[in-house]
C-alpha cells in the first residue's frame, strides 16, 4: 500500500515536471553553481547550502512575472525562518531602473541576479518567464514550476515544504491534486436533520423531533446517534419497547454509544 | 445549503403562511443590519487586497422576510416550515419571534455543521464567510437552496467585472448559461482550489470538453481532449499543470476559442509581436526576433535562429501552430505530425526526427534539412 502510494506521488511529480521548462536541466540533475552580479553590484552565487534553493527567472513589465513575484514575496516572508534561499534572475536586456522598479513594486527581498548575455537562460535552456526552479542542498534540481493562474503559490509552498520535510508525500499530493469540493451529500443532510431533531427534543417538541430524526435515518441509516435520539424520544413519550428497540439499533452501530447504553439501562435492560 | 433537505418541501404550511404579513420587524432589521455589516467588512477587505488578485465585490442587501402570502415557495427552511421559530429566534411566537439567539453564521452552523469543515478549505467565499444570508433566505424562497435570486443573477450582482465579461464578450462560454451556471465550476462556499473552483481547471473543463459531439457557438465540433491527450503524450506546460485558464478565459473573450490574448486564427500570418501576445505572455518574444543566438532557443543551427527564420516574415510568416500543436503532440516540443495544406484539407507530413543535439524535418514544406545546436552552446553557457 505504502509502495503503491509512493508510486502515485512519484507519478504525479513526474507528470507535472514532464513538460518542458528547463530544456537543458533535467529533474534530478545537478545545477552548476555559477556566480552572477547582483542588482547592487555585488557578486552572488546562484545556489547556497540551504536545504531548499529557490531560483526564479522573471521579466520586468510582464504581468505574469509581476503576479508571481508578488506571491513569492509573501512566501519569502512566511518562510524567512526556514532554511530556504531565494534568488531572482533577470536578463541584462532590461534597464536597471526597470528592474529596480519591478523589485520595489512586488516587494521581494531576495537578491536579484543579472544574467549577462542570457548565459544562465541558455545554460539551463529556459524558454519561459516566469519560471521557478527548486534545488536541494546538493544543488540537485528537484522541481520546477512555470506560471499558472491557479494555485501557483500553493504548489510552490508545498514543494518547498516537502523538501524541508515539513509535509509528507501524501500532503504534497493533496496540494498538487486537490480533492474536489463537491456539494452536500445525503450524509450531510442526515446530520442536519439529526441536529434539528436534537434541538427540538431539548425544546420538548417530541413529535417534531421524531419526524426529523426519522428523516435523518432515511438519508443515512448508519448513524448511531440518530437511533439513540429516537430511543430518547420514545422513552420520554413512555413507549419503552420502541425506545429499547431504537437503543438496540444504536448499539449495533456503535456498542459504546453512551446515550444508548444509558437509555437501555434506564429502560430496564 | 440552508434548505435542510434541498427541495423536500415545496409548499408552505398554512399556519406559517398566515403569519407572514405579521413578520417581526425587529428581526428583519437585525438581519438587514448583519447584511449591511457584511458590506462594510468586505469593503474594508477590498481596500487591503487592492494591489493583488481580483477586485473584491460589494455586497447588496437582501430582503430576508418570508414570502408574502400567495407567493409560492419552492424551498422552505425546515424550522420555519414547522413553525419552530425558537430554533433560531428568542421567541417561539410566530407573529413576533424577536431577535436571533446567536449571530447568523453561528446559528446556521449549529445544524449545518459540515460547513465548519467546508469553510476551512483553502479558498473561501467572502460573502459566505461574512453571512449566509447574503445569498440565502433563512425562511423560504422561490428558488431552490433558499437562494434570494437565481444563481447567475445572484453571483453577477456582486461580481460586476465578471458580469461585464460575460455579457459583453464577443465569444461566449456555453458553461456559463448551462444548468448550474456559475456552479458548474465554482463552489459558492469554499473550495480546495483558488477562485472557489470545484477542481483544478482542466478537471472541470474535461467534464464537457472530454466528450465527442460538443460544438462551439457556430456549430463547429470541438476537440475531445480526453482522447487527444491520451493519444499524444507530449503536453503543453499549462495542460500538464491542468491550467486551461493560462490561455483561455472561461468567462468570455473577444478572441476566438476564448483565448485570453491575441493569437492569429490564420495558418499564415505576417510576423507581428502583437498577434502572438498569448504565446509571449510566457514564452520569450526575443526568441523570434533575434537572427542569431546561442541562448534563446534550441531550434537553431549553430547560432542561426531557425525560429526567426520560419516566423519572421512579412508575408507568409508561419504562426506557432504551423509547427507546434498547442495542447499535445506525439513528439517533443509538441511538434506536430503534419500541417494542413491547400483547400482540400490534405495533411503534409513534417517528418520531424529529434536528435540529442537538434533534429531534422524531411520531405515536407522544404527538402530534408537538419540542424545541430550543440556546436556553440557550451561556450555560451560557460561565460
Amino acid at each position: 500500500m505504502k509502495a503503491s502510494f509512493s508510486l502515485l506521488v512519484a507519478g504525479s511529480l513526474l507528470c507535472v515536471t514532464a513538460a518542458w521548462a528547463f530544456a537543458r536541466a533535467p529533474i534530478g540533475g545537478v545545477i552548476e553553481n555559477v556566480e552572477l552580479t547582483a542588482l547592487d553590484g555585488s557578486k552572488c552565487p546562484l545556489l547556497s547550502n540551504a536545504t531548499a534553493n529557490v531560483f526564479v527567472f522573471f521579466k520586468p513589465g510582464q504581468e505574469h512575472s509581476r503576479t508571481t513575484m508578488i506571491h513569492l514575496a509573501t512566501c519569502e516572508k512566511e518562510m524567512a525562518a526556514q532554511s530556504v534561499r531565494w534568488v531572482a534572475i533577470v536578463s541584462d536586456r532590461f534597464p536597471k531602473a526597470e528592474v529596480e522598479a519591478a523589485v520595489k513594486e512586488t516587494g521581494i527581498a531576495m537578491p536579484v541576479l543579472i544574467d549577462a548575455g542570457d548565459a544562465l537562460y541558455g545554460k539551463l535552456g529556459v524558454v519561459l518567464s516566469p519560471v521557478l526552479g527548486i534545488a536541494d542542498q546538493d544543488h540537485k534540481l528537484v522541481a520546477y514550476e512555470y506560471f499558472t493562474k491557479v494555485n501557483f503559490t500553493e504548489v510552490v509552498r508545498a514543494r518547498i515544504r516537502f523538501l524541508l520535510k515539513e509535509i509528507n508525500g501524501q500532503e504534497l499530493e493533496r496540494v498538487l491534486n486537490p480533492p474536489a469540493a463537491t456539494p452536500s451529500v445525503d450524509a450531510d443532510v442526515a446530520r442536519r436533520r439529526l441536529k434539528l431533531g436534537e434541538q427540538l427534543f431539548q425544546k420538548k417538541s417530541y413529535e417534531k423531533a421524531l419526524e426529523n430524526v426519522n428523516k435523518s435515518i432515511e438519508k443515512d441509516a448508519t448513524v448511531a446517534d440518530a437511533y439513540a435520539l429516537k430511543g430518547q424520544i420514545f422513552a420520554v413519550q413512555g413507549n419503552k419497547d420502541a425506545a429499547r428497540g431504537a437503543f438496540a439499533e444504536a448499539l449495533k452501530l456503535d456498542p459504546a454509544n453512551a446515550t444508548a447504553l444509558e437509555g437501555m439501562k434506564a429502560s430496564g435492560k | 445549503m440552508l434548505n435542510i433537505d434541498n427541495l423536500e418541501k415545496p409548499a408552505q404550511s398554512s399556519s406559517v403562511r398566515a403569519d407572514r404579513l405579521a413578520w417581526g420587524g425587529l428581526t428583519r432589521l437585525i438581519l438587514m443590519g448583519l447584511s449591511l455589516g457584511a458590506c462594510c467588512w468586505l469593503a474594508s477587505a477590498a481596500e487591503t487586497k487592492k494591489s493583488e488578485g481580483p477586485p473584491v465585490p460589494k455586497l447588496k442587501k437582501n430582503n430576508l422576510a418570508p414570502l408574502a402570502s400567495g407567493e409560492k415557495a419552492v424551498a422552505s427552511h425546515a424550522p420555519f416550515e414547522g413553525g419552530d421559530c425558537s430554533i433560531c429566534h428568542q421567541s417561539k411566537e410566530v407573529q413576533n419571534p424577536g431577535p436571533l439567539t446567536a449571530p447568523v453564521n453561528e446559528q446556521c452552523l449549529g445544524c449545518h455543521e459540515e460547513f465548519t469543515g467546508i469553510m476551512a478549505r483553502k479558498s473561501s467565499h467572502g460573502a459566505a464567510q461574512a453571512s449566509c444570508v447574503n445569498c440565502h433566505n433563512p425562511h423560504n424562497a422561490k428558488l431552490p437552496k433558499l437562494l434570494v435570486e437565481e444563481v447567475g443573477t445572484l453571483c453577477l450582482s456582486c461580481h460586476e467585472s465578471i458580469k461585464t465579461l460575460v455579457t459583453q464578450s464577443k465569444v461566449k462560454h456555453g458553461a456559463i448559461d448551462t444548468e448550474g451556471k456559475c456552479l458548474n465550476c465554482h463552489n459558492p462556499h469554499a473550495a480546495n482550489v483558488e477562485h472557489l473552483l470545484v477542481r483544478l481547471p482542466f478537471d472541470l473543463c474535461i467534464n464537457c470538453h472530454g466528450k465527442d459531439g460538443v460544438k462551439d457557438g457556430e456549430g463547429k465540433p470541438l476537440t475531445n481532449f480526453k482522447t487527444l491527450l491520451a493519444e499524444n503524450p507530449e503536453h503543453h506546460g499549462p495542460v500538464s499543470s491542468k491550467d486551461c485558464s493560462a490561455c483561455h478565459n472561461p468567462h468570455g473573450s473577444d478572441h476566438f476559442r476564448l483565448l485570453s490574448l491575441d493569437y492569429p486564427s490564420q495558418f499564415y500570418s505576417p510576423y507581428d509581436p502583437k498577434l502572438y501576445a498569448l504565446c509571449f505572455d510566457c514564452h520569450e518574444a526575443t526568441m523570434l526576433t533575434t537572427p542569431e543566438t546561442t541562448t534563446l532557443t534550441q531550434f537553431r543551427d549553430g547560432k542561426r535562429n531557425l525560429h526567426y527564420l520560419h516566423v519572421n516574415k512579412a508575408d507568409r510568416g508561419r504562426t506557432c501552430r504551423a509547427c507546434h500543436e498547442v495542447h499535445a503532440a506525439k513528439q517533443p516540443h509538441q511538434i506536430r505530425d503534419a500541417v494542413p495544406y491547400g483547400s482540400k484539407g490534405w495533411l503534409l507530413k513534417i517528418n520531424y526526427s529529434p536528435t540529442p543535439t537538434g533534429g531534422s524535418c524531411a520531405k515536407t514544406c522544404h527538402a530534408t534539412r537538419s540542424y545541430n545546436n550543440s556546436a556553440v552552446a557550451e561556450p555560451a553557457s560557460k561565460k
